[in-house]
Formats: C-alpha cells, sequence, structure tokens
C-alpha cells in the first residue's frame, strides 16, 4: 500500500492570514471585516508573521525555500467561502522537495508546503446554512508528502515525527490536525478527504487499506475517486467531488504580487529523535525512553540539556519521569535539588515532590534497598522463575508491585529483580 | 490660481449648497451622470466617487443590479483621505456596470454626453466625466482598468489622470481587474488634479499593492507617436492630431515616430487578463451576504446561487465566460498566461521609448459616436475601440486625457503616457497646454455671479 | 478554434440563460475567442506564470486591529442567533 498526506495544520498567529481581525475570538462573527467576509472592495494584506511560520516550517522539513513566494486564486462555489475562491498557492509555493527522516528510519518525502487561507465554519440545518465568519482567513499550511508511507506504523511514526517538529516551532497542532490521505494499492488512487485527528487518519487509512484489498482479492478494480471520512460509522463513503482541477481556474492572486523570503528569520528547528537517538548512543540508555519524554515538552528537554553534564543520564530521566508525574517543578533549581534527592537514593512521593520543591528539607524516603531486595527474593519463587523462562512478561508483576509499594521507578526495579533471577 | 483655491476666495451665499443640489438635480435627471447624489452636502470643494468606490453609509452598487442595497461599512481610502482634506462628498457617480463598457451604455441608466444628448459620454467612468463637464467647482475621483478615464474625459471635453498603477490605494474600491485597476482624477484643469492626488496617493495598510515611491516630473522635450496605433484612427481624427503635433512642434517639443510590434496583441491579451481577474472578482456575488438578496434558502446552494446571479447584466454575463473560459486548466496555456507574457513584452518595449520621451496618441480612434449606433456594436467591435487607450493601462503607466480640439462642437481628447512614477511630468505637460488652449463647457452648475 | 461546452461553462460561471439569450450570448462569445486565438501567432520569448512587478508586495505586523463596524457588516446579512444565514448545503 502507498499513502500520500496532505495535511493542514493552523498557524499560532495573533491575527488572521490577510486581516488584522483576532484569531481567539468566540462569539459567532464577532472578529470579522470586509476582508475575510469577502465584501466588495476589500484587499488582502499578507501577516509577515504567518509567512514567517510557514518558512520555518518548511526549512524545518528541508525543503527549498522559494525566494519569491506568490498567491493564487482557486475558484469555486461553496456558502463557507466568502469570496467564492480561495487564496493559496500552486507555482511560488513556501516550499517544494522536503524529507522527514522518521524515528523508524523510514523517509517520507515532502512534495510542497503552502500557505492558504481557511474558509468560515459552516453548520448544516434542515433548510439553510449557519456560517460564522470567525474562522474565515484563519492562516493555514498544508503540507503535501509525496506517496511514500508503505504501512500504518510509517504512518504513525510519520505523523508523530511531523508533530514533534510542529510542535518546537511554537505550532501545536494537537487534536486540530486535519489530514487528506491518498491511498493506492493497485495503480488508481483513491482520495479520502476531510479526516480531523491523528486516531480517525490511522482509522480511516486501515479502512481504506482493507476495503481496496477486499476488492483486489474479490478480482475486482478499484476505481479512483474521492471519498469521505465517516467518523461515527468508522468507514469511508463515496463522495461527489465538488469541482476539478478545470474548474478551479488557478489564477495569480493580483493583490498580493510576491514576497521575498531571503530576509526572513527563521524559527531554529528542534528534531527531538535525532536528539534522543544523541544521547542513547553517548550514554548507553533506550533512544524509546527518552525520545517519549521529549518529543512534545520543550521543558523536559530544557531540564535534560541544563543538567546532563552534573547527573548521570539514567538519575536526569527518573528525574523528568518524576516531574511529568507530579506536575510543574518550578525551577532549574529545584530540579536539581530533585536529582541530588534521587542520586543519595532517595525516594519521592507527592509530599516530597513538594518539598523539594519549595526548598524544604525531605525527612525519610529513602530507599532499604536490601528491605527491598530480601522482598523480591520472596516473591521471585520457583514457579515464576520458571515461568520467567518461557515468557518474560511473567516477573512484570514482581516488578509492579515493588515499585508501587518503594514509589520506585519500574525500570528501576526490573533492572533489581533481573539481576536477582540471573544470580 | 486652481479653481479650488478661486472656490474659497469666493463669497458664497448661505444658500449656494442647496441651490447648486437642486440644480444638479435637474441636470442629472436629462444626463445620467450620478447614481446618488448627497443632498447633505454643506461644505468643502465638492468632489465625486465613481460608484465602484465604497463610501460608508451610501449605497455603492458599481452600477451593478446585484449590489443594490449594498451600503459599505467601511470608505475607500481614497474616499477618507479626501474628506480628511475637507473637500465635500456630492456624490456617486454612474459608469458602465463594474467597470465593463468603453461608452457608457452597461448601467440601468444610459450616461448622456454633455455637449449633446445623443452622443455617448464614454466610459466606464462616464457619470465622472459629466459631472466634471457640468459642474463648475468639482472635481471627480474615478478609476481605469484599460482606458475608463481617457475614453469618457476625452468625449465630455475634460481632463483624465490615470496615474502608475499602485500610486494612489485601491482599498474600498470595487474589484474589476485587481492587477489592472487604477484610481485616477477628472478635473477641468490639471491645475486642480495636482492638488488632489497630492491629497490621496502613497501607500495604504489596506492594499499591498500600493507603493510607496517618489513621484518624479521629468520632461525631456521628446514626443513619440507610435505608427501602428495612428493607423487606427479614423481619418478625420488624424487631421485634427497632426494640428496638435504642429502646436506642440511650435512649443518646443520634437515630436518623432516609432514603432512597437507587440500592440496588435495589447488588445487580445488586455480583455483576457481582465476578463480572467473579473470572472473570479465576480464569483462572490452570490445572493446572500450583501446586495441583492435571494432569500430562498432552502434550494440547494448551487441552484440559490444561480437564481442570484441571472441578476447580472448581460455585458457582465459575458465577462465571467469569457474570464472563466481562458482559465481553465486545458486552455489557460494559450491564453491566460500568454497574455500575461504580451504584458510583458508590451511593458518592455513601451519602457525603452518612454525613457527617451513621452508618447502621445488621440484617446479614441473614432469621433464621439451616437448612442444608437454605439448601442449596434457587437461586443469584438466594441472592445476593440480600446485599442489605444490598452497599452498604458495594461502597463500600468501613468497617462493623462485632455482636450485638444472640437469637431463640430463635440471635444477630442489626446492621452500623453509616460514612464513610471514620472507622473507630475503629466501634469505639468497639460497646465502647459492649458496655457494656450481654452477648453469649452456648456454647463457651469455652481457658477457664483 | 478551441470546442467550447457552452452549457458546462455555464454551469461552472452559476449562470443561466434563457434559450434566446444564449444564443445570441454564445454567437458574441465565440467571435471573441476567435479573436483571442490571434494571441497564438505572437512570439512571446517570456518564461513565468505570474506577474512580475518589480516590488514586492508589502507585509502585515501581526497586530490585532478589531473593525470598527461589525454590526454594518452584519446589517447587509441575514442573520440568527449571531451566525450568518446561507443556503442550505
Amino acid at each position: 500500500m502507498i499513502i500520500g498526506l496532505e495535511v493542514h495544520v493552523s498557524l499560532p498567529t495573533k491575527t488572521k492570514l490577510f486581516c488584522s481581525c483576532s484569531t481567539a475570538a468566540s462569539e459567532p462573527n464577532s472578529s470579522v471585516c470586509p476582508v475575510c467576509m469577502g465584501f466588495p472592495g476589500a484587499k488582502p494584506m499578507l501577516n509577515s508573521e504567518a509567512l514567517r511560520i510557514a518558512v520555518s516550517i518548511a526549512e524545518a522539513l528541508r525543503c527549498k525555500i522559494s525566494e519569491r513566494v506568490s498567491f493564487v486564486r482557486k475558484v469555486y462555489f461553496y456558502p463557507d467561502l466568502p469570496k467564492s475562491f480561495q487564496i493559496t498557492q500552486l507555482y511560488e509555493p513556501v516550499g517544494k522537495d522536503g524529507l522527514v527522516e522518521c524515528y523508524d528510519g523510514s523517509v517520507v518525502r515532502i512534495r510542497r508546503i503552502q500557505l492558504e487561507e481557511d474558509p468560515a465554519r459552516i453548520i448544516k440545518a434542515e433548510d439553510y446554512s449557519l456560517l460564522d465568519f470567525n474562522r474565515s482567513g484563519m492562516p493555514l499550511v498544508e503540507i503535501v508528502t509525496e506517496p511514500d508511507i508503505k504501512s500504518e506504523e510509517s504512518l504513525r511514526a510519520f505523523i508523530t515525527e511531523l508533530m514533534s517538529i510542529l510542535y518546537y516551532l511554537g505550532v501545536d497542532i494537537e487534536g486540530e490536525i486535519k489530514t487528506d490521505l491518498n491511498i493506492s494499492m493497485a495503480g488508481e488512487r483513491v482520495e479520502v478527504k476531510n479526516i480531523t485527528g491523528i486516531k480517525n487518519m490511522i482509522d480511516a487509512a486501515r479502512y481504506e487499506v482493507r476495503r481496496q484489498s477486499k476488492i483486489i482479492e474479490g478480482g475486482g478494480s478499484v476505481i479512483s475517486e474521492t471519498r469521505s471520512y465517516v467518523e461515527a460509522k468508522k468507514e469511508t463513503v463515496s463522495t461527489r467531488e465538488k469541482e476539478t482541477d478545470e474548474e478551479y481556474g488557478f489564477i495569480a492572486e493580483p493583490d498580493l504580487t510576491w514576497y521575498d523570503t531571503k530576509g526572513i528569520t527563521r524559527i531554529e528547528p528542534v528534531y527531538a529523535d535525532k536528539i534522543a537517538e544523541g544521547y542513547a548512543k553517548e550514554y548507553g540508555i533506550d533512544k524509546k525512553v527518552v525520545l517519549d519524554l521529549i518529543m512534545y515538552d520543550r521543558d523536559a528537554l530544557r531540564l535534560i540539556e541544563r543538567t546532563k553534564g552534573a547527573f548521570g543520564m539514567k538519575t536526569i530521566i527518573n528525574g523528568i519521569e518524576i516531574v511529568k508525574k507530579y506536575g510543574d517543578i518550578g525551577s532549574e533549581q529545584a530540579f536539581k535539588r530533585l536529582l541530588d534527592f534521587l542520586q543519595n537514593g532517595g525516594y519521592v512521593d507527592a509530599a516530597a515532590f513538594e518539598k523539594i520543591k519549595k526548598g524544604e528539607k525531605v525527612e525519610g524516603n529513602v530507599i532499604d534497598m536490601k528491605k527491598i531486595i530480601d522482598e523480591a527474593r520472596l516473591l521471585l519463587n520457583d514457579k515464576v522463575k520458571e515461568d520467567y523462562k518461557k515468557n518474560p512478561k511473567a516477573i512484570n508483576f514482581v516488578i509492579g508491585k515493588i515499585a508501587a509499594k518503594y514509589k520506585m521507578n519500574p525500570r528501576d526495579v526490573a533492572e533489581i529483580v533481573k539481576r536477582i533471577i540471573d544470580g | 490660481m486652481s479653481s479650488i483655491e478661486e472656490f474659497y476666495s469666493l463669497e458664497k451665499d448661505k444658500e449656494y449648497y442647496r441651490d447648486l443640489l437642486e440644480e444638479l438635480g435637474k441636470v442629472n435627471e436629462k444626463l445620467n451622470a450620478f447614481n446618488n447624489i448627497n443632498e447633505g452636502l454643506s461644505s468643502g470643494f465638492p468632489f465625486s466617487a465613481k460608484d465602484n468606490l465604497c463610501v460608508k453609509g451610501v449605497e455603492s452598487t458599481a452600477s451593478s443590479k446585484m449590489l443594490s442595497g449594498y451600503v459599505p461599512p467601511y470608505n475607500a481610502t481614497v474616499v477618507e483621505r479626501m474628506l480628511r482634506n475637507k473637500f465635500g462628498f456630492i456624490g456617486k457617480t454612474n459608469m458602465d456596470e463594474f467597470g465593463f463598457g468603453s461608452f457608457g451604455l452597461n448601467s440601468q441608466k444610459i450616461a448622456k454626453n454633455p455637449f449633446d444628448e445623443h452622443y455617448v459620454a464614454g466610459g466606464s467612468s462616464s457619470g465622472a466625466a459629466i459631472a466634471t463637464a457640468i459642474l463648475k467647482y468639482h472635481v471627480a475621483i474615478a478609476e481605469s482598468t484599460g482606458g475608463s478615464i481617457a475614453t469618457p474625459a476625452a468625449f465630455c471635453g475634460v481632463v483624465g489622470f490615470t496615474p502608475t498603477y499602485g500610486t494612489i490605494s485601491r482599498h474600498g474600491l470595487i474589484d474589476y481587474s485587481n492587477s489592472l485597476d487604477k484610481i485616477g482624477i477628472m478635473a477641468r484643469s490639471a491645475k486642480d488634479i495636482r492638488p488632489v492626488f497630492d491629497a490621496v496617493k502613497g501607500p495604504d495598510g489596506y492594499d499591498s499593492t500600493a507603493v510607496n515611491a517618489k513621484l518624479n516630473s521629468n520632461n525631456t522635450k521628446h514626443i513619440f507617436v507610435v505608427d501602428q496605433l495612428i493607423e487606427l484612427v479614423d481619418k478625420r481624427i488624424r487631421a485634427y492630431f497632426e494640428a496638435l503635433l504642429d502646436k506642440l512642434s511650435s512649443m518646443g517639443y520634437s515630436i518623432e515616430h516609432a514603432k512597437i510590434e507587440s500592440t496588435e496583441a495589447a488588445v487580445a491579451s488586455y480583455y483576457i487578463i481582465a476578463m480572467a481577474e473579473a470572472s473570479t472578482n465576480l464569483a462572490r456575488y452570490t445572493g446572500f451576504k450583501y446586495g441583492l438578496k435571494n432569500d430562498n434558502f432552502g434550494e440547494s446552494y448551487n441552484e440559490f446561487f444561480t437564481e442570484a446571479r441571472k441578476y447580472f447584466g448581460d455585458e457582465a454575463k459575458r465577462r465571467i465566460i469569457l474570464g472563466t473560459f481562458v482559465r481553465s486548466a486545458s486552455v489557460k496555456e494559450k491564453y491566460y498566461y500568454k497574455a500575461l507574457k504580451v504584458r510583458e513584452v508590451l511593458s518592455h518595449s513601451m519602457h525603452e521609448i518612454l525613457e527617451k520621451g513621452f508618447i502621445l496618441l488621440p484617446v479614441m480612434p473614432v469621433l464621439t459616436p451616437k448612442i444608437e449606433d454605439a448601442k449596434k456594436l457587437s461586443p469584438l467591435e466594441t472592445y476593440k475601440m480600446d485599442a489605444l487607450t490598452i497599452p498604458p493601462n495594461l502597463c500600468g503607466l501613468p497617462h493623462i486625457s485632455f482636450p485638444y480640439a472640437y469637431d463640430n462642437g463635440m471635444p477630442l481628447g489626446a492621452q500623453l503616457i509616460t514612464s513610471k512614477f514620472n507622473d507630475y511630468a503629466l501634469i505639468d505637460f497639460v497646465e502647459e497646454w492649458e496655457e494656450e488652449f481654452k477648453y469649452v463647457f456648456k454647463y457651469n452648475i455652481g457658477a457664483v455671479q | 478554434m478551441e470546442y467550447i461546452d457552452f452549457d458546462r461553462l455555464l454551469k461552472i460561471c452559476r449562470l443561466e440563460l434563457e434559450p434566446d439569450e444564449k444564443e445570441k450570448m454564445q454567437k458574441g462569445i465565440v467571435e471573441v475567442i476567435a479573436y483571442f486565438d490571434t494571441l497564438n501567432s505572437f512570439n512571446a520569448e517570456v518564461e513565468g506564470r505570474a506577474r512580475k512587478e518589480e516590488k514586492p508586495g508589502v507585509l502585515r505586523e501581526d497586530v490585532v486591529k478589531e473593525f470598527d463596524d461589525v454590526d454594518g457588516l452584519l446589517k447587509n446579512t441575514k442573520t440568527y442567533r449571531f451566525y450568518v444565514v446561507g443556503p442550505k448545503i
């Protein structure tokens, strides 16, 4: 199976893409103006910050950045599109020909990255529709990949990787991510449109792969078409395509001429995956453990980077996990106190965490290693050891029990338990 | 002295504006200069705005039924700047629907020539030109896409100034073709155009094509006449034009001849670009957000839109269809993209000549036509009438149209073209011309006895 | 000259014409397109698919400035509980 994606992400700007209306309004049609309602005479003015973020995304995804960026009008008729054309990009998009290296080793090429405006929110009613133009003109970046994704796992790996890169650029898209999928298993391309969220995207891909496989196995042929995902039924259904390329009749957007990208200061990208890999190599720890901690957490990454010389990496990771469990540690100083405490054989519960955070002394909470080993030995009777040979998971209950009782990190307990079994 | 200075120096009685508006109303019934007149006008030097310019709280329709009832909640920048400079808004002027026309016939009320009502006033800024020709103290804010200022200015015997594309903000201008639309000024003298241009030009936070450019006034005393374009002109006009050249020669200008090959492709290129853009601009008129309303919300949206869009006039429909066709994916390369290339080649050729001097041309290839004759022209015949005004408009070049002769009492106009941002040279030139030549006006509404 | 599927074109434009109006319109349009075809003989050796303006467009700072007459905007529309009413989808 071959999947290509078109991912739409909203940009975290204060104002809309082409007008100064706020992007943070709640009451319907409260943040609107002649531009975003498509009133006669109004002209678009490009938001410099939206352009800067879009260029930064393109650069982080290793695209060639167009020196000259320009826009086009894509014409189609629908009540949510106030001008009956969308301002988007075609010939001189922000970026082209990039790639994303995913944590599972796969590479997904990026075809293009373009900046465009969102239509209004539309609500279907029996005999009319209701429109909220607050959403009209919100800045979107569309990321179009080549059809390089070959499995559900790769799809998951790609989207996680992409979201992490975007997260570190300040584009947090959790939940709101909108995707179109292009899936072709036997040449014919099927497009699945308007999928919201990651879970739905994976479910839609899974459904569509199964549907197409069945057709092919049954000796039939898949028809090239546009489908849409129905969340409630977890299936895709055929939809009549609204317009074709012939009808969009793209022309250069004359009100925006062109924009120079050379002088734009980019947001520095962070590749959490590469950083985790580096730590794994340098400190001999599991890459996945680090990656899970820092993928969407710039605070965790900062704390690791600030303490990595002074403390052992295992202690630091323990510390980060504790912070994630009990909440904000407050300052870097407090985090260092936490690491000191751990390094001296302490264990942390909610009360201890609060004390360390405030800089108060923690009484007790010292791990009595001898007691733990004794208790583990007792639990690891011959039957468990025998089971362990057949199924390594057999010792999990021992690890869980001790970790819970002594508020320890299960990974550390697992190490102790394995050492006992190995003698 | 400009008539603006003269106006403010005059002693006017209390009833001045009331009398002025009353007389204007009467003449307007006959000539259809205004779509609406501001009955509340009570101060300032009067200015009118073409009906495709948004004026806050005043119905602005671009003479289209589709926009009837549209009351803009904001002022066009050019209108805002006029008001800020204490000009008094006198009303919205008649025009060809959305700017689609050369004769002022594509409006619900046909615009009539102030010298003889049987003749056309020219378009598309027909009302702006009539208003200028009938009001003693007045300037018009007009707009040109392919000749919509020069043509009516010539037919109505007034001065029509179209500045470099981008020097006056288009914010609040109801779009015809955004890459070609230019706001300009009409007046009875270049002396009045200067202060108005000073007041309204310059960049604007609402139009990203409104540039911050230094405007010049370079006059090399060279005038070029483009032979291929002169060949298109009626013989009778050619004789008047030759006399004009002689006169300019005696004023110290050297007259030279130039050839520009790409002028033949200019008309087709212009209409392709203008219609392609217009068809996208007019897509927004779907009958529920502004202007004419379709209340039948229960109809599915495509039927609803189609129902609403039948209120476009014939010429608007024609341009939507043609514009949609030339940008369709399968033929776009040979029409739309080709037209963009022609524009570039022509711009380059024009620039080469304009570096050395002005280009001077008659405005129209024919004498002012009678309304009934103009009505008989096919769409294509009408389009071809713009052959002389299209080259400067297609290239975004500043140009000025001025009266230079009268044929049986009807004025003739010539247009002077210069290079981008040399706009003031045009105003200087016409001021110089006005020392040699007196314009004739049939009406002087608002004159102070 | 290009073949023109006039009915399809009208549909894309969301326009409907009466039969006699349609015939007249089509005649004028075919004539104009034939004239546009004269561009084919024009040899323009120019690259690009966009307008070649010397100056780039002006950018806007990302600073909120709410429109001062939202009521005036909405007065032009039909509304229902803050929403703008549109046709059925």
